[in-house]
């Protein structure tokens, strides 16, 4: 089966399932505006692996979690992947080894952890019109268009010029942690 | 990006679609320059190993308020290069579930009472003098585990054996790789690999031996996935008894009929010398040939008649089972004799696998312009053969000389963190000291002594109870005081209702638990002590390659919680064996490391200095003037080898310095489906849950994902039975039932006749129906091959 009539497929019988709760434009923009609640409410702390947000489509991932993303008709748009140039997270990788869905909601026990919390924050600019910095790591999202380009993108971090394709270019990435802290430095009470 | 990357890209940048000036970009390099080990969140960050599986991943661990709010990948640590798998990302909410263990607590007829340290100490302390004096030195006894820190086991051990004068410390890693030690031990005189994860680049063909690699070891099956992707000429073997996720990646999938991967490896071993494809010069300079007892009704399979030495039910559980096998000198010529007996044709009727794909096997096997890794892990080692089965996947690196090579290496992979840090380094193991010596060897024991500083003569010669006998001896109650650490084997020991599962009213044995959170096991205890777990104390871990990874402590424990390691030092103390532990409480962590580093240096087990650990993302050992081993008995790689070329087998002695090539055969399993039982059962683990998921079920996204046990079917059986996804079935062996929903066609998909059932559910114990049979020379049990009936419930 190709790829496209595998997709229509799917999408076809999930429309199936989802006609009757929304309205295709209302989902979208529902995504476009997808908050940091969205966001936070799908990862453990800022930086987790999101975990799945939608049914098993019995597709493969990479199907519409391509380079660019895809628009799937009433359900919404699917995000580009941004770890295509991750060392290690390339075509052949196994997205569900990070990536899980959830089939319940339970808890075997409560949990009291708190992940930290995505900080409002932009970055730092030399001068007035210099080009920001990167207010985050790259690691595990190299592909910064994954995320500031497109319908799927926030509108607070959508890229004003996505057409200039090398972001790293004038953008440098600040939040690194290279180092290991030398021992007992460690501020433990 | 690195400041050198920077001012590379600055370099070219003038020539780009947006110029910036030069002010800025020498403003941008000062914000990466100044950027510090505190982020913008907040968060401070310091290195840690994974506390999950035996792959050892770095994590970067971000703390802040004395609570672990964040991890990420370890881009620094070689093991992982920045990536994890789902249970290392949410290695945090692991140790915050709401019922942690906080207090020690003291059984009061069906309730438990708060009690206080000191009250706890002292009660463990007169336990075990009670029953030293009453019953002597087999009447106690430690049953410890792979997640121990090295810390943990070594205060463990030399408690025990220098303290107490007992053998009876062993570990649930006696259930887990206990075969692989015997596998390298009677090849090479020395315990762990040669090889280490540098093999994923350097092969070209990777050979799992019933490895479901994807899910158990991913981020490794991602590096060797990465390979492929650079160099599509790699290849993916996948010998298995069922579908799993491993076998969506594999170029060929090979699947046998359970146990019967003995006859496989004896038919590759076959084709090898039929084909010419023995390394004749390798191995006439390199390798001598042993054969040991063959005899299966000598032998048996540890589970019948009194000595576990039967192979008929009808003869009763066995209530011991004892150490001790003998050897002999064998030769080529006897080996290609003794390979008659397995050609393709009778290998393949054994085992299932068509012919050609044997040929395929041996042809990569013998290819010497290709490396080759075979991979293993608990199909392997968890066999009522397991030790053979060991030996027999080195046997194919020895006959073709393939081994001690950059890509070319049997690498056997462990499960637990610290497997080999704690279990395989320190010496936990029932017969073991540390450095790959044994309590039954009276140069050995000198060697102890002298570092431990105790007289001649302290050291029992005799091994204690490996965990099955330790077990069965505490169902008897000939053991009368035993202290579980960092484990759960009323979950995971295998045929379940052989052990004690009430406590009578006048029961005199005494049962002390530590753990995290409550589990089946601390439901047997007769006293609790709350520990503290991973960054909640300082540590350090061993993982598969021969890595020994050090953290520090980052966050306080929760309530009174302790480490394990600190439990264990103070009964001692109050048993009359300071002089055990003499460093000062505040700053014993180094000390006690440094002396156990004393046993490893010279002996080509030299694990790296204490503050080699700190500084760097571990070391692989041996370790010698700061410089770490990628390739053990490796000329150029290994320090202690003295060729200029080839390898060297500097370990193995008694051999003359060459490693033994053993010659195995076939032996059916323990028990095979009939009748009444017409289903093979085997278990295991699934990639969200680690263990018996006392741990990962309390993090919400994973238990989320697997929130309970399942039974896989094959859908042609389920179409037979009734079966649908999701329909309760019932599952029954010989020794007990358990009901579990079905999954049909999921991520494991086993042949017809199959069933797989995860260990995991505390509700649904699939370990009432394993059969405890063991492999007889490593004393580990085999929870691959068992027979069942399955029925909707
Ligand atoms: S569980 Fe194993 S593979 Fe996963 S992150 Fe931890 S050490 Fe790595």
């Amino acid at each position: 089966m190709n790829r496209q009539r595998r997709l229509t497929l799917a999408v076809g019988s999930l429309l199936a399932v989802t006609a009757c709760l929304s309205q295709p434009e209302q989902i979208e923009r529902e995504i476009a505006a997808s908050s940091a609640e969205v966001r936070a409410a799908r990862r453990a702390y800022d930086g987790a692996p999101p975990v799945i947000p939608h049914d098993n489509l019995g597709t493969t991932c990479a199907e519409c979690h391509d380079e660019r993303g895809v628009n799937v008709p009433g359900l919404g748009y699917a995000p580009a992947q941004p770890h295509n140039e991750t060392s290690g997270v390339g075509e052949t990788a196994r997205c569900r080894q990070c990536h899980v869905f959830a089939v319940t909601g339970a808890q075997f026990v409560g949990n009291s952890f708190v992940g930290v919390a995505q900080a409002p924050r932009s970055g730092a600019r030399a001068t007035d019109g210099a080009p920001p910095t990167m207010p985050h790591r790259l690691q595990m999202r190299e592909n910064c268009v994954a995320c500031h380009t497109g319908p799927a993108a926030r509108t607070d971090i959508v890229s004003e010029h996505p057409e200039r394709e090398n972001c790293k270019q004038c953008h440098v990435e600040v939040a690194v942690t290279r180092s290991f802290v030398p021992p007992n430095t460690a501020g433990v009470e | 990006m690195k400041r050198r990357d920077l001012l590379k890209s600055l370099a070219w940048s003038g020539a780009g679609i947006a110029a910036v000036s030069c002010r800025d970009q020498e403003e941008a390099a000062r914000l990466v320059a100044e950027s510090g080990d505190v982020d913008q969140r907040g968060l401070t960050w310091q290195k840690a190993p994974c506390r999950f599986c035996g792959t050892g991943c770095g994590v970067q661990v971000g703390v802040a308020d004395g609570v672990v709010q964040a991890v990420r990948g370890d881009e620094a640590s070689p093991v992982n290069k920045g990536l994890l798998c789902v249970k290392g990302y949410h290695l945090p909410g692991f140790l915050y579930g709401e019922d942690r263990l906080r207090y020690p607590m003291l059984r009061d007829g069906s309730n438990y009472r708060r009690i206080s340290w000191d009250e706890a100490l002292d009660l463990i302390a007169s336990k075990f003098r009670e029953a030293l004096d009453a019953h002597g030195d087999r009447s106690v006894a430690m049953y410890g585990s792979g997640q121990w820190t090295v810390h943990d086991g070594y205060a463990a051990s030399k408690f025990f054996r220098a303290g107490m004068g007992s053998n009876n410390v062993d570990p649930n890693a006696r259930l887990c790789m206990a075969s692989a030690v015997v596998g390298f031990m009677t090849q090479f005189k020395s315990d762990e690999p040669m090889g280490c994860y540098e093999d994923f680049e350097e092969g070209d063909d990777f050979i799992l031996w019933g490895n479901n690699m994807a899910e158990m070891h991913p981020v490794l099956y991602s590096r060797i996935l990465e390979n492929k992707r650079k160099n599509p000429s790699v290849r993916i073997v996948d010998i298995a008894t069922r579908r799993t996720p491993t076998t969506d990646y594999a170029d060929m999938y090979v699947q046998f009929t359970p146990g019967s991967d003995l006859a496989l490896a004896n038919g590759i071993l076959h084709l090898l010398v039929a084909n010419g494809d023995v390394d004749e010069a390798f191995v006439r300079e390199n390798v001598i040939f042993k054969r040991g007892n063959e005899n299966i009704e000598e032998i048996g399979f540890g589970c019948w008649g009194p000595d576990g030495t039967s192979t008929n039910p009808a003869d009763g559980p066995a209530e011991r089972y004892g150490f001790g096998d003998t050897a002999r000198n064998s030769s080529l010529e006897e080996l290609e004799r003794f390979l008659e007996d397995y050609s393709p044709a009778r290998v393949s009727e054994i085992s299932g696998v068509p012919v050609a794909q044997i040929r395929s096997l041996a042809r990569m096997y013998g290819d010497q312009s290709r490396g080759t890794v075979s991979l293993w892990c608990m199909g392997v080692n968890q066999h009522s053969r397991g030790t053979w089965m060991n030996n027999l996947i080195t046997d194919l690196h020895l006959l073709t000389g393939k081994i001690s090579r950059p890509g070319s290496n049997p690498l056997s992979l462990t499960g637990q963190p610290s497997a080999c840090g704690t279990v395989r380094e320190v010496g936990t193991l029932a017969h073991r000291l540390p450095a790959d010596m044994n309590v039954n060897v009276d140069a050995h024991r000198a060697i102890a002594e002298d570092i431990w500083n105790v007289p001649a003569g302290t050291i029992n010669p005799r091994p204690g109870y490996h965990t099955m006998d330790m077990f069965r001896a505490l169902a008897r109650s000939d053991i009368k005081v035993m202290w579980i650490q960092v484990t759960n084997p009323w979950v995971t020991i295998p045929n379940l209702n052989r052990m004690i599962s009430e406590r009578p009213d006048d029961d005199d044995r005494f049962i002390i638990v530590s753990d995290i959170y409550p589990t089946p096991t601390t439901a047997m205890a007769d006293l609790i002590l709350p520990s503290a777990a991973w960054v909640e104390r300082e540590g350090v871990f061993g993982n598969t390659e021969r890595r020994t990874q050090h953290w520090n402590q980052m966050v306080p424990p929760p309530g009174e919680a302790t480490e394990d390691a600190w439990q264990i030092i103070q009964v001692a103390k109050r048993m009359g064996y300071e002089h055990l532990f003499p460093w000062p409480e505040d700053n014993w962590h180094e000390p006690m490391y440094e002396e156990y580093r004393e046993f490893t240096l010279g002996r080509g087990k030299d694990v790296a200095a204490y503050q080699q650990l700190r500084e760097t993302p571990g070391m692989l050992w041996p370790v010698v003037d700061g410089k770490e081993t990628r390739y053990r008995y490796a000329a150029g790689y290994d320090p202690y080898v003295q060729k200029s070329s080839g390898v060297h087998f500097y370990k193995a002695k008694d051999y003359g310095e060459k490693a033994a090539f053993w010659l195995r055969p076939y032996h059916r399993p323990a028990e095979v489906p009939d009748d009444e039982y017409p289903m093979w059962l085997t278990t295991g683990r699934t990639l969200e849950h680690w263990h018996t998921g006392s741990m990962t079920r309390r993090i919400p996204q994973l238990h989320q994902a697997v929130p309970q046990g399942y039974v896989e079917v094959n859908r042609a059986d389920a179409l037979d039975l009734g079966i649908n996804e999701g329909s309760m079935v019932k599952v029954s062996s010989r020794r007990g039932t358990v009901d579990l929903p079905a999954m049909i066609d999921g991520r494991g998909r086993p042949p017809r006749g199959t069933v797989f059932v995860p260990f995991f559910d505390e509700n649904r114990l699939i370990n009432v129906l394993t059969l405890d049979a063991m492999d007889n020379l490593s004393k580990e049990p085999d929870y691959k091959k068992c027979a069942v009936r399955i029925e909707l419930a």
